[in-house]
Parts: structure tokens; C-alpha cells; sequence
């Protein structure tokens, strides 16, 4: 069953995140399915056998006073070899799961590795991302599918937590310091989080969407978003100089 | 018999006179008692008879450098402690029981959060743990008190001052950092008003004062023992204890100097922990997680010795594997506090950091595994009472083996990252944390309460509040690791509809309630027992430890005559001598027969 399992990429119930959006995340969840099962056997054997110990007995059992079969040796050197055993398939699984993946398309702005890297500022409360090519978002990053996307988190002001289940996992955004995560999403869709570090009044509706989109689009969005910043820019400044010039006019 | 100081078979000789003056007056069941000499004229030491008369209880409790007074005093704030966090938690709850509450505001739920986690941490864990060790340990190696009592008073003023500090500050602004305030956002620039302020000087205080019991008990621990006492005989909740103050050694002074970092930064304008001004954020996280996961591992050693002791009571055998229990205590101080980095897989740390904690929070299944074993199947192989002490420690078990193993999926760097953060991660450390520290807590108190206060306890109220707490607790906290696998944050004062979370929090929300219910009544029966119990003889259980040797509640000299140890069962052999000398056999039989 266990092995079944370990080759699998089980999609049921007791999955983590069976919308996993990013190979990283089913790798996650394949370990997460394998230590939910041995959780379960042991969370349920160990209460067992408390319970059994613990059921009031009329009889007395005299002691034989022969030596136990698990004397706590041998108990401490079964449960190394387990306990290594689970370092072992934990470290594969969390070192693969967590490997930067490699890209399966391109898109204008993305590195020489293919790799769209995106800077991502945690600030009270909400999400900015800048994209490579100048334009800047809040609330929502959109991304390319099967590009590789590297978000650097940064905070402006106190510890954010970011935190898309689905894609990335948890990864803290700290002032003065880069925290690096990679991804790659194969399938257009939303995925979002809440999250996850308190960070003051408005921590409860602090929100990151990360919407998944064909490369194409990606690069019409950024396009857009780029000049019609300019644009908005452009337009204020106009604005003002021309109330300023009426001003002066009068 | 090369540890024994001078005097020692003076001891011996003093028992055995005072015992033999009338022989046909000893009964087995009451050794201790006739031990303690209740005749005033027998006492060859000088006795409390005519000393400290006529002076109110309240002021002898708040001028005494007595030992058992001050550990009293700690029992006692940790019990309000924990009336206070169990409400704390209630209102948390029910803010939380449906989505989109508008019960408390985002502020308020940060504030009762920030109380609720120190309260249950500074006020109710620890002093707990510290209280019953500093109340035991001196008669468990039977010394007539400690060795610095005033440090010891100095100690418990500190934390019960920093508590009412604490509770102050509902008057004025709680704090509302979180239950650990990571800077920058405790920082001054981000918390503007006092609160975060009380938080430091509140929680450094009990910090210093338990730091101050720590060096006391160790010092007892090293100078008083009674002649005879030997590490290797002594009981497993003394070694608990020593383990405990030695872990608490070197992590308070960590968390000491954590704190006045941040005081510093935010009154002296300092920048330790600043973003932009050249401090390091992190620094706050590393040092306070050091502290934060030693306080758990102490907690954990102080259950898992209060539990060992109930054990080898209940079931009346030395626990097999003694040996191996201390051992593994000392494996899970060194290697759970030094795996604090699995609380900051999410941090910007190197990877090599990450995968160490991981290995060692896996690692810890062999040390705390060999604990279960040896404890479940000592209960399983042999004949026992089954009475609240007993039922108590099978709880704490019970719930810190389901907190322990959730912990350990979670210390898997993939996984963790995904549920760390979440109520799956609350639920695995309110798992553990309310089995040591409560159920373990409990058991603890129900087993020396006798002791303690000199009566028995309600065993028929102790039995149906134990299982009202018992439910409640697993209907508050199971659910919650189904909203935790579906993604709710912890900490945050609301949650939206629609994303399949409202089942998990209402039943959780109830759960809480019924265990509320339950924990008003064991700390009901705690108090109502005192009054309406029957008076508890010298050594109720048939105990092995030297606390039994002296009468309940204990005279303040604590022993009239010092007991010389000879094996890891003192009261054994005294019994035994009592029994020999009944039926008349010579004293010289006793003398030729070291137990050891």
C-alpha cells in the first residue's frame, strides 16, 4: 500500500491541496499523503494501547518477572531506523518539492534560464508586484503557464506572510531581506490565500490572487498594464499643470 | 556509600530509637506518620511547637522563604492563569464560530490573542511546572528546605507582580503584537501605544523570577540532598526537575536579552530588530523560537516526570526502563530546543538550517517513544488503582501523543511550509501543549494534592470533570486540523464563507465551551476539596519517594528527622525496617543489609 502510494500522485481525499496548481505542490502533497497515513496508524495505535492498558482489571497479573521482548534498547533502535527511514523519503520529497522546476515556455521579460522573475512587496495590507518589464500591480499577480516564475518577497514596513497554498506554500516576506520562492503553474486558472503572519488590523483580509494565464496574455496584460500606467501618470500630470496654468492665469 | 557525608548513621540510629521507644503503636499503613513524630517529647530535633505563632495565613504566605509556601503561591497563580487563558480562549472561539463575525473587532481579538498566549505560557505552564518543582523537589530529596530561599521569594514575586502587570493593562491598552510579537510589527513604529511595552516587562518578569527558582533548585539540588541521595537513586521527577532548571538556564537568559533588545528599540530608540535601520528581523525570531521551543520540551519533561512517578506509584513496581526515561528526558531538552528552526521554515534562513531542524524533530521520536513505551506498557503488564492521578496522566498521553505526532509531519520541510501558519498547526501544539502542561498539570496536582494541602481530593467530581475536559478538548481541537488542511490562518480575527470552513469552526467553537465546562469544574473540585475533603494520612498512595515520609501537609522544617537513603525506594526500606522491627527481629539484622 505504501508503495502504491509512493508512486501514485494521489488526487483523493486525504490529499493536501488536491487543486495542486505546480508540480512542487504534488510533490508536497505525495509526502503529505504518506505521513498522513503512518499519523493515522500511529495516532490510532498509541491511543489504543493506552486505552487497553488503562481498562480497569479485576485480575491480578503477576509479573513474571522474565525479561520484556522491548526493552527500551530495542525500542530506541527500531524507532532510529524508522525515524531515519522518514528523514530520508521527508528530505527527497521537501528537496524535490522545493527545486527550482524547469520552464516549460518562454516569455519576453523572462531570464536567460527562462525563469520570470517577479518582485513581490509585502505591505500593510496587501500584495505589489512589480513585473520585469516596469509595470506594477497590487492584489493580483498574473503569470504565465508552464513559465517558471521566481518571486523575490520583500517588506515595505512589518513581516507578511505569503501564502498560496496551491502554488507555493508558505514563505515570509521580511524588511531588509529577499526571500526567493519559485514556481511553475501548468494550467490557466485563480489560486489564492490569506496571509499568514499577523500584521495588524487589516491581517484578516489581506488576500493574494494569483491568476494563471497563457503566456500570450501575460505578455498582452504586462503590455497594457505598462502603458496605461504611463498613460494615468501622464494624464495627472496633465491635469495638474493645467489647473496650475489656469491658476496663474487668473 | 562514599557520597554519604558524616552523620549519616546518626540518622539511621535516630529513626531506629525513636521508632523502637513503642513498637506494638506502628502499624505499616501509618509508618510515616509515627516517622514524623506527632508526640511533641519524641522530636530530637528542634520542633515549630511554641515558633511563628498567631500570625495571619495570608501574611505567613506573603513573608515566607518557606519552599513549600512559595510553591503554593506558584500553584496557585498558575491555576488562575489557567481560569483566565481557558476564558481567554472562549471568547476567541466564539468570534471564530461563524464566518465574517462582527462579535470583537480585529484589535480586540489581537489583544485576548496576545493575553491568551501569555498567560498560558508565562502564568500557567511554566510556573506551573516550577511551582509543583519547587514544592517537591527539596522533600523528594529530603532536605529541610532550599538552598537560597530568598532568591526562591524574590522569584515568585516576579512572576505573580508580572502577571498582575499583565492584567493591568486591561485598564489601559493590552498588548496586540500576537502570541509571539515578531518585529518589525512590535515594533514602535507598528504598535504605537503601551501595550507591547507591558507585554516585555510583563513576561520578562516571570521570566527572571522562574529563572531565579531554576538556579535555586539547582543549587538545592547539588548541595541538600539527604545522606545517601545519589543521582542514581534519585526519583524520576527529581531528575525532571534538574533537567528542566538546566534547560531553563540556557534558554531564559536568551529570551532575557531578546526582550530588552526590543524595550530598547522601542523606548531608547534603539534598531536590534528594525527593518530599514540596519537591525535584523530575524534575530527576534531565532532567539524567541530558542525559548519558545525549550519551554515546550520543558513542559514535556515535567509531565513526563510527574507521570512516571504516578506510575510507578499506581502500579507498584519501579518503573522498568527508569534509565532510559532519564536518558531520553535529556535527549528531548537538548535536541527540541535546538530544532527551533522548524518555526521558521518559512523565514529566509539557509536550507541547511531547515533540514537540520527536520532531522532533529524527527530524531525526537526515538527519545520521547521510548517514554510511551516504557510508560503504556508499565500500566499494561501490571496491576493498578485506577484513581484521578492515574486517569489524569493516561489523558496527557493520550492527547500529547496526537499532538507529538502531528508535529512530527509537520517538522517535513514540504509539508510544513504548507501547514505551519494554519489552525493544523495550532491544533498539533494545543494537542500537545494541553496534554502536558493541563493533563499532565492535572495529573500532577491530583497526585500530590494530598500533599499539598493536606486533604484528599473528590475522586467521584475528579473522574466526570477529567472526562467533560477530556471530549471537550478533543471536539475543540480535532476539527480544527480540518480547517487547517483547508488553509485558515491562525491568528486572524475573521473568516469568509464558502471556502469550507464553517463546519470545522462551530464544532471546534462548541468543543470549547464544553471544555471550558469541564476545566471550571476540575479547578471547582480543586478548591472545594480543600474544604470539604477528609484529612489525607502522611502517604495516601503507599509512595516511594521521601515526600511521603513526612506528614500532609508537611511541617515547616519538613522532616523532624532526616531520613538516610539507601536504594531508588527509600520508603521501601523503611517499610520494611518497620516491618522487621514489628516482628521482632534485632536491629543489628538491618544494619548488615545494605539496600542498594
Amino acid at each position: 500500500m505504501a508503495l502504491a502510494v509512493l508512486f501514485a500522485e494521489p488526487a483523493w481525499a486525504l490529499s493536501l491541496n488536491p487543486d495542486a496548481g505546480s508540480p512542487g505542490i504534488a510533490k508536497a502533497n505525495t509526502l503529505h499523503t504518506i505521513v498522513f497515513l503512518l499519523a493515522i496508524i500511529a495516532i490510532f495505535g498509541i491511543n489504543l494501547a493506552i486505552a487497553r492498558a488503562a481498562k480497569p482489571r479485576t485480575l491480578y497479573v503477576a509479573n513474571s518477572g522474565a525479561k520484556s521482548k522491548w526493552s527500551s534498547g530495542r525500542v530506541a533502535g527500531l524507532l532510529s531506523v524508522f525515524a531515519i527511514a522518514l528523514f530520508v523519503v521527508g528530505t527527497i520529497y521537501s528537496s524535490s518539492s522545493r527545486s527550482v522546476p524547469e520552464s516549460k515556455a518562454t516569455v519576453a521579460g523572462a531570464d536567460a534560464d527562462k525563469v520570470l522573475n517577479v518582485k513581490v512587496t509585502g505591505q500593510q495590507w496587501l500584495w505589489r508586484f512589480s513585473y520585469p518589464n516596469g509595470a506594477f500591480g497590487y492584489h493580483r499577480l498574473i503569470v504565465p503557464a508552464g513559465v517558471t516564475v521566481g518571486l523575490d518577497l520583500v517588506s515595505s514596513d512589518v513581516i507578511h506572510g505569503w501564502n498560496v497554498p496551491t502554488l507555493t506554500g508558505k514563505a515570509q516576506a521580511v524588511p531588509g531581506k529577499t526571500n526567493r520562492i519559485y514556481f511553475r503553474a501548468d494550467e490557466t486558472g485563480i489560486h489564492r490565500g490569506w496571509a499568514s503572519v499577523l500584521s495588524g488590523q487589516g491581517y484578516a483580509d489581506m488576500e493574494a490572487v494569483v491568476e494563471v494565464v497563457s503566456p500570450d496574455d501575460y505578455e498582452t496584460y504586462v503590455k497594457r498594464l505598462k502603458t496605461d500606467i504611463q498613460f494615468a501618470q501622464d494624464d495627472v500630470e496633465r491635469t495638474l499643470a493645467d489647473e496650475a496654468r489656469k491658476a496663474m492665469g487668473q | 556509600m562514599t557520597e554519604t557525608p558524616d552523620g549519616a548513621e546518626d540518622g539511621v540510629e535516630e529513626v531506629a530509637e525513636e521508632v523502637v521507644v513503642e513498637p506494638e503503636q506502628v502499624e505499616p499503613e501509618a509508618v510515616g506518620e509515627t516517622l514524623a513524630g506527632t508526640e511533641p517529647g519524641n522530636r530530637p530535633e528542634v520542633a515549630t511547637d511554641g515558633s511563628q505563632d498567631g500570625r495571619p495565613r495570608w501574611v505567613e504566605l506573603a513573608t515566607s522563604a518557606d519552599h513549600k509556601d512559595i510553591g503554593r503561591l506558584l500553584i496557585g497563580t498558575s491555576v488562575g492563569a489557567l481560569f483566565l487563558a481557558i476564558v481567554e480562549l472562549v471568547i476567541l472561539r466564539i468570534q471564530l464560530a461563524v464566518p465574517e463575525n462582527g462579535l470583537l473587532e480585529s484589535v480586540t481579538f489581537d489583544r485576548l490573542l496576545s493575553m491568551y498566549g501569555a498567560t498560558g505560557i508565562f502564568f500557567f505552564a511554566l510556573p506551573l511546572a516550577f511551582g509543583l518543582f519547587y514544592f517537591l523537589i527539596p522533600l523528594m530529596i529530603g532536605s529541610r528546605g532550599t538552598a537560597l530561599p530568598r532568591l526562591g521569594q524574590i522569584g515568585v514575586w516576579l512572576v505573580m507582580l508580572g502577571g498582575t502587570l499583565l492584567y493591568s493593562t486591561i485598564l489601559f491598552t493590552p498588548p496586540e503584537a500576537g502570541i509571539n510579537p515578531l518585529p518589525p510589527f512590535s515594533e514602535v513604529a507598528f504598535t504605537t501605544n503601551n501595550g507591547v511595552d507591558a507585554w516585555i516587562v510583563s513576561t520578562g518578569m516571570a521570566t527572571l523570577g522562574l529563572l531565579m527558582l531554576a538556579i535555586d533548585l539547582l543549587v538545592t539540588l547539588k548541595h541538600l540532598r539527604a545522606p545517601g541521595m545519589a543521582w542514581r537513586r534519585a526519583p524520576v521527577f527529581v531528575w525532571s526537575g534538574a533537567i528542566a532548571s538546566w534547560l531553563f538556564l540556557f534558554i531564559a537568559p536568551i529570551f532575557l536579552a531578546a526582550l530588552t533588545m526590543l524595550l530598547v528599540d522601542r523606548r531608547l530608540g534603539g534598531s536590534f530588530f528594525t527593518g530599514g535601520a540596519g537591525g535584523a528581523p530575524l534575530l527576534w525570531q531565532h532567539l524567541s523560537y530558542i525559548f519558545l521551543a525549550g519551554t515546550y520540551m520543558l513542559v514535556a519533561i515535567f509531565a513526563i516526570g510527574a507521570i512516571t512517578e504516578i506510575v510507578q506509584t499506581f502500579t507498584r513496581r519501579p518503573l522498568r526502563g527508569r534509565n532510559a526515561v532519564v536518558r531520553s528526558m535529556i535527549a528531548i531538552a537538548i535536541l527540541g530546543t535546538l530544532a527551533w528552526t522548524q518555526n521558521m521554515y518559512t523565514a529566509p534562513i539557509p536550507s541547511f538550517w531547515k533540514y537540520l531542524s527536520m532531522f532533529l524533530a524527527i530524531a525526537l521520536i526515538v527519545p520521547f517513544g521510548v517514554i510511551f513505551q516504557s510508560l503504556i506498557s508499565a500500566v499494561a503488564k501490571n496491576d493498578f488503582n485506577m484513581s484521578a492521578p492515574l486517569r489524569y496522566a493516561m489523558g496527557a498521553l493520550s492527547f500529547a501523543s496526537v499532538g507529538l505526532i502531528v508535529e512530527v509531519s509537520q517538522s517535513m520541510l514540504a509539508i510544513g511550509t504548507q501547514l505551519q501558519q494554519t489552525y493544523d498547526a495550532w491544533a498539533a501544539t494545543h494537542f500537545a501543549l494541553f496534554g502536558f502542561a493541563v493533563f499532565g498539570g492535572l495529573a500532577a496536582l491530583s497526585y500530590w494534592y494530598p500533599k499539598l494541602t493536606g486533604t484528599y481530593l473528590n475522586e467521584e467530581r475528579a473522574a466526570k470533570s477529567f472526562w467533560l475536559t477530556y471530549a471537550g478538548g478533543l471536539i475543540a481541537l480535532v476539527p480544527l486540523f480540518g480547517a487547517g488542511v483547508e488553509g485558515q490562518v491562525t491568528d486572524a480575527f475573521r473568516f469568509f464563507g464558502g471556502e469550507g470552513l464553517g463546519f470545522f469552526n462551530l464544532v471546534s467553537s462548541i468543543g470549547t465551551l464544553v471544555l471550558f465546562l469541564g476545566l471550571v469544574l476540575t479547578i471547582g473540585n480543586l478548591i472545594r476539596s480543600r474544604v470539604e475533603e477528609k484529612p489525607a494520612p502522611p502517604d495516601p498512595w503507599r509512595g516511594e519517594t521521601l515526600e511521603w515520609l513526612t506528614t500532609s501537609p508537611p511541617p515547616p522544617h519538613n522532616f523532624d528527622v532526616l531520613p538516610d537513603v539507601r536504594s531508588a525506594n527509600p520508603m521501601s526500606d523503611i517499610r520494611e525496617v518497620l516491618a522487621k522491627m514489628d516482628s521482632g527481629e534485632a536491629r543489628e539484622t538491618r544494619e548488615s543489609e545494605p539496600v542498594a
